[in-house]
């Protein structure tokens, strides 16, 4: 069973008197497993946010069904199995953190006898007895982050959705986050993360969509996000006339000492070279497959669309 | 109903962590008592100055008691001056009252969308239907404070200052906690469509106390001016409990209509 499921899931925002309409999302399909932690990457404006809201039932697709745990998001029921971090931590600054840690555990339902201890242990969890007592209003950014996280955490859910969860960390906190990431991968939790932090999600995370204007680019493993990606050639006495044709295509070209490397940025680049090669007879010496980085998988789908 | 009553409880902790609130609420029992102050050091006044006027011109008389019809007249001076002094509390404590429903209602979930903090709780297990009914019923128990502490003021003042309750003022408090809840209850459905200082606006101004038959709007507008127990107390009145009663149904239909129109734009309301 999936933890998210959505089916040609869209928003679309319209003006005053449907002049004008934006798409925030378009037909999205996602599926992410039990126990996976999965990053959605995208620029700003990709409709990540969007994407989390409509999962949280905040907002309504204009088209489409999501699903958590195979169940209608608008079932208020399944929330007992999700954790939320929204990008911009807003608290209720009345409280003081161990009382509003306390609100939201009665409402996650957490038994009286337990929550106690269960708030006693997230608050040590995050690093934050210390500022148990203290008024919410006067906590720092970081420490609002980290009592966001804790009354995500409050009930043990099967699933985690982090919208930017360290946007606002100094580098320190964003080490002590990807530490507990990693604990909650270890524990089998379902994780959502939404980041513009590209090292930290290629650290955690089994699979990544990539979304750009409301659409989703690409979607996959790292593996299996760079085999489609760069690949480099090696030739050995190639024509004039070939070497003219090479530096005709995207592919960059480089000779030394009778040896030609050719570097594809990605597959349709490659099977154009390799065609180009064997209608001339030209041998290949060998052909390696570039790993790339999330940032340069990131780039080019970026690049790509844009046509940059 | 459990998180309701949570909701509800998380809505009076806020409403009395709210500065501008609580400021209003102590303005307006400030005012309410200053109000009350000022007409009962008149009615003093004016019976102590009446009695000296009579004294004088009856020992001009050489008369030595005060007839029958004076001493009906100054009771009838000291019970109207005593009217006065009631209505004057009660209306002071009204509007002031009024002016606290409109401010908690009309923000109770509108400030909740606006600084982002109702995405956290709706992110828990609570029902768009849950929480709607739960700020509402938050705001119901300060308006019930509210209404207590203002009986309690005017009991406390009534006794202090030797003034008898008029029949009317006894469900003052009743009456005036009906109509700022039905006045709570519109202005927490028009904050849904629009901003809440205008959805006060609208909803104070849309009381039919301002229109009269044949006006079709005071057939389709609430009826706050039927609460008002201004001229009753004045006059000295009577107010039946047949009345009260009817009145309270009315108010209790008005809010259940309200709140299920409020439930149903809410549940398609966009929260981001």
């Amino acid at each position: 069973m999936p933890a998210i499921r959505t089916e040609n899931l869209s928003k679309t925002y319209r003006t005053a008197f449907g002049k004008n309409e934006t798409s925030a999302v378009e037909m999205l399909n996602l599926e992410v497993k039990e126990g996976e932690v999965f990053g959605l990457l995208g620029p700003n404006g990709a409709g990540k946010t969007t994407t989390i809201h409509l999962l949280l039932n905040l907002i309504r697709p204009t088209r489409g069904v999501a699903f958590l745990f195979d169940r209608p998001v608008s079932e208020t029921d399944v929330h007992r199995r999700l954790g939320y971090l929204p990008e911009s931590v807003n608290l209720h600054t009345y409280y003081r953190g161990r009382a509003l840690l306390n609100f939201y555990a009665a409402l996650c339902g957490v038994p009286t006898e337990q929550r106690e201890s269960r708030v006693t242990a997230v608050l040590k969890l995050l690093d934050l007895e210390d500022a148990a007592e203290r008024q919410v209003s006067k906590y720092s950014k970081g420490m609002a982050q980290r009592i966001g996280v804790a009354q995500a955490m409050l009930h043990d859910p099967d699933l985690l959705i982090l919208d930017e969860p360290t946007a606002s960390l100094d580098p320190v906190g964003r080490n002590q986050f990807r530490e507990f990431l990693l604990e909650l991968k270890r524990r089998g939790k379902t994780v959502l993360i939404s980041s513009h932090i590209l090292s930290e999600v290629e650290s955690v995370c089994d699979r990544v969509a990539i979304l750009e204007n409301g659409v989703l680019k690409r979607i996959g493993t790292l593996q299996e996000l760079s085999a489609g990606g760069s690949a480099r050639l090696v030739v050995k006495d190639v024509p004039g006339s070939v070497m003219e044709a090479l530096a005709a295509t995207p592919a960059e070209v480089t000779w030394l000492q009778g040896q030609v490397t050719i570097r594809c940025q990605d597959d349709s680049v490659r099977q154009t070279i390799e065609l180009l090669l064997r209608e001339h007879n030209v041998e290949i010496l060998s052909i390696e497959s570039e790993t790339q980085s999330l940032d340069e998988i990131f780039f080019s789908t970026i690049k790509r669309e844009t046509g940059s | 109903m459990k998180t309701i009553l949570l909701i509800a409880a998380d809505g009076i902790r806020e409403l009395i962590h709210q500065r501008l609130l609580v400021g209003l609420m102590l303005a307006s029992l400030a005012l309410t008592i200053a109000f009350s102050v000022f007409l009962n050091s008149t009615r003093k006044y004016v019976t102590e100055s009446f009695s000296e006027d009579r004294t004088a011109s009856e020992s001009y008389k050489g008369n030595e008691t005060v007839s029958e019809t004076d001493r009906r007249k100054v009771r009838e001076q000291m019970e109207s001056a005593s009217s006065a002094f009631q209505a004057g509390f009660y209306g002071v404590a009204s509007f002031g009252g009024s002016i606290v429903a409109l401010f908690i209602f009309s923000t109770a979930v509108a400030s909740e969308i606006r600084k982002g903090t109702i995405r956290l709780t709706l992110s828990k297990p609570v029902s768009r239907t849950q929480f709607l009914l739960g700020k509402y019923l938050g705001g119901v128990a300060v308006m019930a404070g509210y209404a207590l502490i203002a009986s309690m003021a005017i009991v406390a003042f009534a006794q202090t200052q030797d003034v008898d309750l008029n029949p009317a003022i006894k469900w003052s408090p009743w009456l005036m906690f009906c109509e700022q809840l039905m006045l709570g209850s519109l202005a927490l459905l028009l904050s849904l469509f629009m901003h809440p200082i205008i959805a006060s606006v609208l909803a104070f101004f849309a009381g039919n106390g301002f229109y009269s038959p044949p006006n079709p709007l005071y057939f389709v507008l609430p009826s706050y001016s039927d609460f008002g127990v201004f001229f009753d107390v004045l006059l000295g009145t009577l107010v039946d409990w047949q009345h009260v009663a009817f009145l309270s149904l009315y108010a209790f239909d008005f809010v259940t209509i309200m709140l299920l129109l409020a439930i149903w734009r809410f549940r398609t309301k966009e929260l981001v």
